[in-house]
């Protein structure tokens, strides 16, 4: 069986900022590339900040046992999921969307508007509540909130 | 508590007013996601307000009007196969069209996680077939012109739909050529690259391309791939360079296609029989062994020899692992194997969704699609050596274990496991792991390592 090329989180940004376009680094041939597991790269994420998952998990307002499986590898996050843990880590916009690639979800888009008040709120830093209100404030579905996932 | 409110305003109700998606449209509907975002013709997954229900709605600029064929196609014939139409919204720079959301894998997704079988491909490409006929005989003809695996969905119940219908005909002709360029660099057909006008053919075309890619995993030819002859002459037909080679419209196309199956399905009774002589063999062969098998006790005298594993050989099989995965899950080689440990294995080495791989049901013992191991194994469970085997067969091909029913002494121990255990047998994957109960991690790479040697047709050693 062929080696896949590991493609670490450094060069995995340069990559997509190389492209001139979202959809161009969305399209190309990815297939050499073996982007880390999900739950190994939130584990490094958290490695690096030096917090235990657990920190993370409540900043992210999940539930503590869901999380957990989530850091275990034992259930995939749904999209929503994902980006509350963005918070959790309080991430930047690109990081962001590495994590969301990384789960095989589709990125944060400026032209859908729930996408472009979370961008704004990871940008300036607000907390997963505060998120959630400016949310609520332009009646956009909440994080988590039911419906929101496919399948 | 947020201070930003006045900026978050001009930015988002700014830049987003610029877009300008009909207000209507905006009024009744959450975007979730973008799921294409080509500019000019985006696709959003979207929510009805108020609702759980999804949908997918595709926004074409002004430029594109005249290909948004789509609504028509739908809300007049609404054609079997293709995503209900609900609504369309417009306004002066954009028109959205509203379809129903099919909750499904794409065909590029489903062949990512698994190989599908001769037969599976060709009910799918039967399905397909009859979407696009019906499709080619509405007044006036619609042809999809962008037929690959990621536009065809697979339902978990087994139905086929077709979506993105965006580029289906009807270009405007005074449009400048490099706006139009549609379609997919290796299904579309010669013609769609240059000014001719394309038919249905343009679809004969793509479908051919996906049918050799499902076949071969790969959308061009290769002679080194021995293809079944009579699938291999669809396939050339459809794609013949020139449009008046190929066939003249689908229906030709699926009487062919039809005509494999009678065949197909004899073939595999005669390999079925074949199976179930291998599996009475091995069970009249393996009798003895199936003796020391039930007698086996660590402390009887005599009875470790013939269970000690072999330790080059797992030796040799965890280095392999190690160098071609470039894992550590088995720097503990004597360590005792748990299930829990062989589904890690499956979704970090192999790759599979770990909801599939995780997922359980108590009807033991039959065999799923749905999960890998259906039966409700619990992590920590010791693994048995048949276990291993089960998986190692049925990650290279689950239409072995898969195909049990002919099973002539059927007593419902997992039947799958029995019929990997015999393939194993005969295929040298259990040799030198001689133990059946509570395997090490050593011994479970030496498994998956001479399940690789098997499939991948390479001599051992």
């Amino acid at each position: 069986m062929e080696k896949k090329r590991e493609v670490d989180t450094d060069e995995l940004l340069r990559l997509l900022f190389m492209e001139s376009s979202l959809d161009n680094f969305m399209t190309r041939d990815n297939s050499d590339i073996l982007f880390p597991s999900f739950p190994d790269y939130i584990n490094s994420l958290s490695d690096k900040r030096g917090e235990p998952p657990a920190k993370i998990i409540s900043r992210a307002n999940l539930d503590k046992s869901y999380g957990h499986q989530i850091f275990r590898g034992i259930r995939h996050p749904s999209r929503d999921t994902v980006l509350q843990l963005a918070f959790g880590f309080e991430l930047d916009f690109a990081t962001t969307q590495t994590l969301l690639k990384i789960a095989r979800h589709t990125l944060l888009h400026p032209r859908v508007k729930r996408d472009m008040v979370i961008i704004f709120c990871l940008q300036h830093h607000y907390s997963i509540v505060e998120t959630q209100i400016a949310l609520d404030e332009y009646d956009l579905p909440l994080l988590g909130g039911k419906g929101n996932d496919r399948q | 508590m947020i201070g930003n409110k006045s900026e978050m305003d001009k930015i988002i109700e700014g830049t987003f007013s610029e877009y300008g998606y009909p207000e209507d449209f905006l009024a009744e509907y959450d975007q979730l996601e973008c799921l294409s975002g080509r500019s000019g013709r985006e696709t959003f997954l979207c929510k009805k307000k108020g609702s759980e229900e999804l949908v997918v709605a595709k926004c074409f600029s002004g430029a594109f009007y005249d290909n948004a064929v789509e609504e028509p196609v739908v809300r007049e014939y609404d054609v079997p196969g293709i995503p209900h139409f609900i609504k369309s919204y417009r306004n002066d720079s954009y028109v959205c069209v509203i379809r129903e959301y099919i909750p499904g894998k794409p065909l590029s997704e489903v062949v990512k996680e698994r190989d599908l079988t001769q037969d599976e491909i060709l009910e799918i490409c039967g399905k397909l077939g009859d979407i696009l006929i019906r499709l080619h005989s509405q007044e006036p003809q619609i042809v999809h012109r962008d037929i690959k695996p990621e536009n065809v969905i697979l339902k978990e119940d087994g139905s086929v739909f077709l979506i993105d219908l965006d580029i289906a005909r009807t270009v405007k002709p005074e449009g400048d050529s490099d706006t139009y360029f549609f379609g997919t660099k290796g299904y579309a057909p010669p013609e769609q690259y240059g000014f001719s006008q394309t038919d249905e053919r343009a679809d004969i075309y793509s479908f051919g391309v996906l049918l050799r890619f499902l076949i071969t995993g790969s959308i061009r030819e290769n002679k080194n791939i021995k293809i079944y002859r009579p699938i291999e002459k669809i396939i050339t037909r459809c794609t013949a360079f020139s449009p008046e080679k190929r066939y003249p419209n689908m229906k030709a196309v699926k009487r062919d296609l039809s005509a494999i199956n009678p065949r197909s399905i004899m073939l595999r009774k005669i390999g079925i029989g074949a199976a179930v002589l291998c599996v009475c063999a091995a069970i009249s062969f393996g009798s003895i062994r199936l003796y020391q098998y039930l007698t086996y006790s660590p402390f009887g005298e005599g009875s470790v020899p013939g269970y000690v594993s072999d330790d080059e050989m797992v030796r040799q099989a965890v280095a392999y692992m190690e160098d071609t995965y470039g894992t550590d899950l088995f720097q503990d080689p004597d360590d005792f194997a748990t299930v829990g440990f062989l589904r890690t294995i499956l979704v970090e080495l192999y790759g599979f969704d770990p909801d599939y791989v995780w997922g359980m049901n108590d009807d033991m013992p039959r065999e799923s699609e749905e999960f890998f191991l259906p039966w409700g194994f619990e992590d920590s469970r010791f693994l048995d050596r048949d276990i291993a085997v089960y998986a190692a067969v049925k990650l290279h091909d689950p239409a072995i274990v898969a195909d049990w029913s002919e099973l002539r002494d059927d007593n419902g121990y997992y039947p799958g496991v029995r019929v990997a255990e015999a393939f194993a047998k005969k295929n040298g994957i259990m040799e030198g792991v001689n133990k059946p109960r509570d395997i090490t991690k050593g011994e479970t790479a030496l498994i998956l390592y001479n399940a690789e040697l098997t499939f991948s047709g390479k001599d051992q050693g």
